[in-house]
């Protein structure tokens, strides 16, 4: 039982019927989840933890495929493909779309070459190009003025927050069209995750995002659109304001009043 | 009562552990007090001078010295290269079914006994090396091949615990972004493990240096500096191992040691430095 809203916008993604296994298991973790995504919008996952959305979000840029043995069926349609498709050049679906961590990632060199590490991974090698849009995807992360004087330091110098907003820059330096979040703010203190959650509405101007968060009132401040899931299932998915005032499934319900979590 | 058997225990363990570091104390005072003939004898000549005859009472030992550095250096030129593949496929390409197998066939390899290593390179190891490279078979460049071979299982296996401690999430960043399994592992893991990579590598190096067994088989114990590779040549401790049950003058005996205290000295700072890298990085993870 499923109640899915209809988005009216043009969609970034549409998932239909998609089962997730992973290699140690038995059961499917994901199942027959459908869900549209809607473009330049926030569409939220919320639900109790090992209810399937960060297995859901890292299906959308193939992450599992890092580990053998992992099965997907279904479908994920994005630009009129099936990205499950075994022929998917994961390079560059993964180019287009970008994911941010639950933990700040910051590699280990400069905050420059961070930002700039997607861009020289694509073959990017003139130095007024590559600083002019590491220069713009730190403004667009709102970190630059904070940097500008010390690019060339290591990156892992940075607060939490700080390196939060610079794993943004490098995801969105190299111009994805959707945006994957997994609790990007669990590891962060209230100041940086509000500098965050602000950050994310900005940036759905130009691109799409998908956030799973664990924090519902985060789900309620950020998101166009919140899709409930539990135990491997979307249970429901609907427009924020909506989904948290007049949810229409009981399961909805009882989770965002604090019944079960 | 149990305060009191806290008290007993925390006594217990320390006075183990101040008895190790007089142990440590005990084998240099020793080392130290037996050099200071051959000391007093040979001042800095000995270090510089490689002439060692023992029928004279002249003992240099810089032969010997020369040859621990060449036959080091040499095993690592060849170990290194391999040991960082063989680290690398096992950290990062091998599948989950094989990592299991390899790496514990590898760490088992680094437990074969040195002088087995010995044995095998002097009957069927030095044959080869003279049916090649001509000579006898017997030297330097026999000993660094045994000796790279010898230190290469420990040297990946350690390299390959290095990388290991690269977190999965920092390479999942650098996937999403497009990164190849290649541009993973030498932007991200080696970059993140390069403290402990070279703390490894300077482990085996300091394996290497000490190294007894393995090499007096093969190397040849002649007092000579030659940079022709496939001649006989002797180090520290291959000196060592031949020549203390024949050491029948007092002079020729301290020389032994001083020669012991040289190759104490120099693997006691190659550990020191590798174990400072490995705990600086431990301190940041």
């Amino acid at each position: 039982m499923s109640t899915i809203c209809s988005v009216t916008e043009e969609k970034a993604l549409e998932i239909n019927k998609f089962d997730f296994t992973y290699a140690s298991a038995d059961e499917p973790s994901l199942k027959q989840v459908t869900m549209p995504i809607a473009k330049n919008s926030i569409t939220a996952l919320i639900g109790p933890s090992g209810c399937g959305k960060s297995t859901l979000l890292r299906s959308i840029n193939r992450m599992h495929d890092l580990y053998p043995g992992n099965k997907y069926e279904g479908e994920i349609m994005y630009n009129g493909r099936n990205i499950l498709d075994e022929k998917e050049d994961l390079i560059s679906l993964r180019v287009n779309i970008g994911m941010i961590f639950q933990k700040p990632t910051a590699f280990p060199m400069s905050i420059y070459d961070n930002v700039a590490y997607g861009l020289r991974l694509q073959g990017m090698r003139n130095k007024t190009e590559l600083g002019d849009r590491v220069e713009k995807a730190l403004k667009d992360a709102a970190i630059w003025k904070e940097v500008r004087d010390r690019l060339k330091h290591d990156a892992n110098g940075l607060s939490g927050g700080q390196q939060q907003r610079l794993c943004i820059a490098r995801a969105i330096a190299v111009e994805p069209e959707i945006l994957l979040f997994d609790e990007p703010t669990s590891a962060l203190d209230p100041i940086s995750t509000q500098g965050i959650e602000e950050l994310v509405t900005e940036l759905k101007d130009k691109v799409s995002i998908v956030i799973v968060t664990h924090n519902m009132q985060q789900a309620a401040r950020v998101s166009d659109y919140t899709g409930f899931m539990y135990l491997g299932e979307l249970i429901e998915l609907g427009k924020t304001e909506e989904l948290f005032v007049t949810p229409k499934e009981r399961l909805t319900e009882e989770y965002i009043t604090g019944k079960f979590g | 009562m149990t305060h009191i058997i806290d008290k007993i225990f925390a006594n217990a363990t320390r006075l183990i552990a101040i008895i190790v570091l007089l142990i440590t104390a005990w084998i240099f005072t020793v080392l130290f007090q037996e050099s200071l003939l051959s000391m007093q004898t040979f001042g800095l000549d000995f270090v510089t001078e490689s002439k060692w005859a023992p029928n004279l009472e002249k003992f240099g030992a810089f032969a010997a010295i020369m040859g621990s550095v060449i036959s080091t250096f040499l095993a690592m030129v060849l170990a290194v290269p391999i040991a960082i593949g063989v680290a690398i496929f096992l950290s990062e390409i091998a599948h989950a079914k094989l990592k299991a197998p390899v790496g514990v066939s590898i760490e088992l390899l680094a437990a074969i006994p040195s002088v087995i290593y010995g044995m095998w390179g002097l009957f069927y190891f030095v044959p080869i090396i003279r049916d090649i490279f001509g000579g006898i078979g017997i030297g330097m460049l026999t000993a660094g091949i045994v000796l790279a071979i010898m230190i290469l299982p420990f040297m990946a296996a350690v390299t390959r615990d290095a990388m290991n401690t690269t977190p999965d999430i920092l390479k999942e960043s650098a996937y999403a972004l497009g990164g190849t399994k290649w541009d993973v592992i030498k932007d991200i893991v080696i970059p993140y493990s390069k403290a402990g990579i070279i703390g490894a590598l300077i482990l085996a190096l300091g394996r290497a240096i000490g190294e007894t067994m393995a090499v007096t088989f093969v190397m040849g114990n002649v007092h000579k500096v030659s940079f022709d590779l496939t001649q006989p040549a002797t180090s520290i401790p291959v000196t060592l191992a031949n020549e203390f049950t024949e050491a029948d003058t007092k002079l020729y005996f301290s020389s032994l040691f001083e020669l012991a205290l040289i190759l104490l000295v120099i693997s006691f700072t190659i550990i020191s430095i590798a174990k400072f890298y490995f705990l600086r990085r431990t301190r940041r993870a």
